[in-house]
């Protein structure tokens, strides 16, 4: 075969998987005029849907960051038995299908579940609560920021780190002045990434919290629903989330480009 | 003044550092010289405190800063020991400016503002830096940045200074001056320095002792002509491209050694009794001609010397000069200028002599390999 069939033939792969990909989305795009746009984003049910949505992976987000880059720096530098079941158990909300996700929290936080009894005696009933949404959200979610802050700390020259210990015999100067600066970009990349996972989330939401108008309805629940009874405000919504996690992909990936000095 | 008495240190029962011992005097520069792979990093990271020994102890002057006294075990942190560090791969802070580099010990003992600015531009000052004070690592040359790393390592004013190839990250066309450059900052300096590299030029350049280092125990140490003339082992002799090999010395009379190799006989210099003995003979191949005939132009000094018949296998051409390989019935390196190789007019698969005098064989007993 020769080189010029080679190539006319990943050509028309390479073009058919990006039609594959972009049809749906011009097609969302499609589906709303211009002019419709102003009216729709003064419909109550997407402004509180926006702004349950914003808030519920807003929370989520920080609480990955308080819980997972630690996680991330420890599983990135200590050594221990047991070490890839632990790693593999963080990992497995990524692959676990949402239903299974939302299952699995009601078994946990639900007044029967695991924790409920010690919840009720609190007087909190998670399931069917905006905190449901964030816990979801949370669970979901979190395992980007690890997987993000864990090959960031792992990538780092061990060197670099060395000489700062050579300096300094402050481990929380070290980390805070060397460590933390130098992940900061895989950081960063994991949070967006984790915000982005989290403002998409359906299944476990869903399960796990239900479908409350201002409490538990998020963008994604409330898509499901206004496609059946108002179409136009389904697809705006639509949009809206094509347009964020547009904006965190190129946003993650320049971050990934930029180098230290890179320009004077 | 570093001390380092009996160390050892294995990584997943690989013993890395076996039973090392070592003493770099006050102010010394001393090298350590060795293969790839042999120790010579782990060691300076267990001087450092970077790595814990298994055994051993280990003093920066006279204060042991690492191991057992007594029942007592000490273990001082990297940054407790008054050590200067420079790595082999720079491993400058990419996210600081050069003058934060530098800063960065000062500001970690809590230095005033003012102290801090003052030193650091003392030392931008000393490695010629000053200019470059607010750019980044990514924005310097490999040379620049070994100078900006060594400036950092000497902020927090070290007695020891542990260098790890710090020539290996510059440019290949710049090392040259970027040796002498760095040999001209550490006889400034006057503090104790071990520096490690795998280059024989360099340890020769930049050192008073050499120590070779192999299979994780030092196996040699003295200045460049002991170690160069003089090599212990065959293991030592190998590693600085000197000729070495087995023999059995035959006789021994007046000061002269007569030794069997391969069946080829050579007079050595030698006051040893080495006579029956199995032996170790090596010669550096720049002490080594070559001849086309037995009548070699220069006579041998106190008229004892070599000549063997062989036919030349092999020759390397450098700038100035060449390496020829010489078949005598075991493999002769030698060292020659470009314009005597032309003046003999020898090509490969010719019939040479090699010729040296005896006192450039060095003999020692066998067991030293």
């Amino acid at each position: 075969m020769s080189n010029k069939i080679v190539i006319v033939i990943l050509a028309i792969i390479v073009l058919t998987y990006f039609l594959f990909v972009l049809l749906p989305i011009v097609a969302v795009f499609l589906r709303i005029e211009p002019s419709q746009v102003n009216a729709q984003l003064h419909n109550t049910v997407i402004l509180e849907a926006i702004k349950l949505s914003l808030f519920t992976s807003g929370v989520a987000t920080l609480i990955a960051l308080v819980l997972a880059v630690p996680t991330a720096y420890f599983m990135a530098t200590r050594n221990f038995h047991g070490k890839t079941i632990i790693d593999t158990l963080i990992d497995l909300p990524i692959v676990l299908p949402p239903a299974v996700a939302g299952v699995a929290l009601l078994y946990a936080f639900a007044p029967k579940g695991l924790l409920g009894p010690i919840l009720n005696r609190l007087g909190l009933i998670i399931p069917g609560s905006t905190i449901a949404v964030i816990i979801a959200e949370t669970f979901v979610a979190s395992p980007f920021l690890l997987r993000s802050a864990k090959t960031g700390f792992e990538n780092m020259d061990r060197d670099v780190i060395n000489s700062a210990k050579m300096l300094t015999g402050s481990r929380l100067r070290v980390f805070v002045t060397v460590t933390l600066p130098l992940s900061v970009r895989a950081i960063i990349s994991g949070a967006m990434m984790t915000w982005a996972r989290a403002l998409g989330e359906f299944g476990a939401t869903l399960m796990f919290a239900g479908s409350l108008a201002g409490i538990t309805q998020t963008m994604p629940l409330a898509i499901y629903l206004l496609l059946y009874s108002d179409p136009l405000a389904g697809v705006m919504l639509s949009i809206i989330l094509i347009v964020i996690a547009f904006s965190v992909l190129i946003i993650v990936k320049l971050i990934e480009q930029k180098r230290y000095g890179a320009k004077k | 003044m570093i001390k380092i008495n009996e160390v050892t240190k294995s990584f997943a029962e690989k013993k890395v550092i076996q039973n090392l011992s070592l003493e770099v005097k006050n102010q010394e520069i001393l090298s350590l010289l060795g293969p790839n792979g042999c120790g010579k990093t782990t060691l300076l990271n267990i001087l450092s405190g970077l790595t814990q020994q298994d055994n051993g102890n280990i003093y920066i002057d006279d204060v042991l800063v690492s191991g057992k006294t007594g029942t007592k075990k000490v273990h001082f942190k990297p940054s407790e020991r008054k050590v200067g560090y420079v790595f082999q791969t720079v491993s400058l802070f990419p996210h600081m400016r050069i003058e934060d580099n530098i800063a960065y010990g000062l500001k970690a003992q809590r230095l005033s503002k003012q102290e801090v600015k003052k030193r650091t531009t003392e030392l931008l000052d000393f490695v010629g830096l000053r200019e470059f004070a607010r750019f980044y690592p990514s924005q310097l040359s490999g040379g620049q940045k070994q100078r900006t790393a060594l400036a950092r390592s000497l902020a927090t004013e070290p007695q020891v200074l542990l260098l790890d190839e710090p020539v290996s990250a510059v440019d290949p066309q710049l090392r040259e001056s970027f040796r002498l450059e760095l040999k001209n900052y550490l006889q400034t300096l006057k503090i104790t320095v071990l520096y490690v590299t795998h280059n024989l030029s360099e340890a020769f350049i930049m050192s008073d002792r050499i120590a070779v280092m192999g299979n994780g125990h030092i196996e040699q140490i003295g200045n460049r002509t002991e170690i160069f003339d003089k090599p212990s082992s065959k293991h030592v002799a190998q590693f600085l491209g000197v000729n070495a090999f087995k023999g059995t010395a035959v006789k021994a009379s007046s000061g002269v050694l007569e030794v069997e190799v391969n069946g080829v006989r050579l007079l050595a210099c030698s006051t040893l009794n080495l006579a029956g003995k199995a032996v170790t003979i090596t010669i550096k191949p720049e002490d080594i001609m070559l001849s086309t005939s037995k009548s070699p132009k220069t006579s041998f000094i106190g008229g004892v010397g070599n000549y063997i018949e062989g036919t030349l296998t092999e020759m390397v051409q450098m700038r100035s000069t060449a390496q020829v390989t010489v078949d005598v019935g075991f493999l002769l390196k030698a060292r020659l200028a470009l314009s005597l190789i032309r003046e003999l007019g020898v090509n490969v698969g010719d019939k040479v002599y090699a010729c040296f005098n005896a006192d450039a064989l060095n003999v020692f007993a066998e067991g030293g390999d």
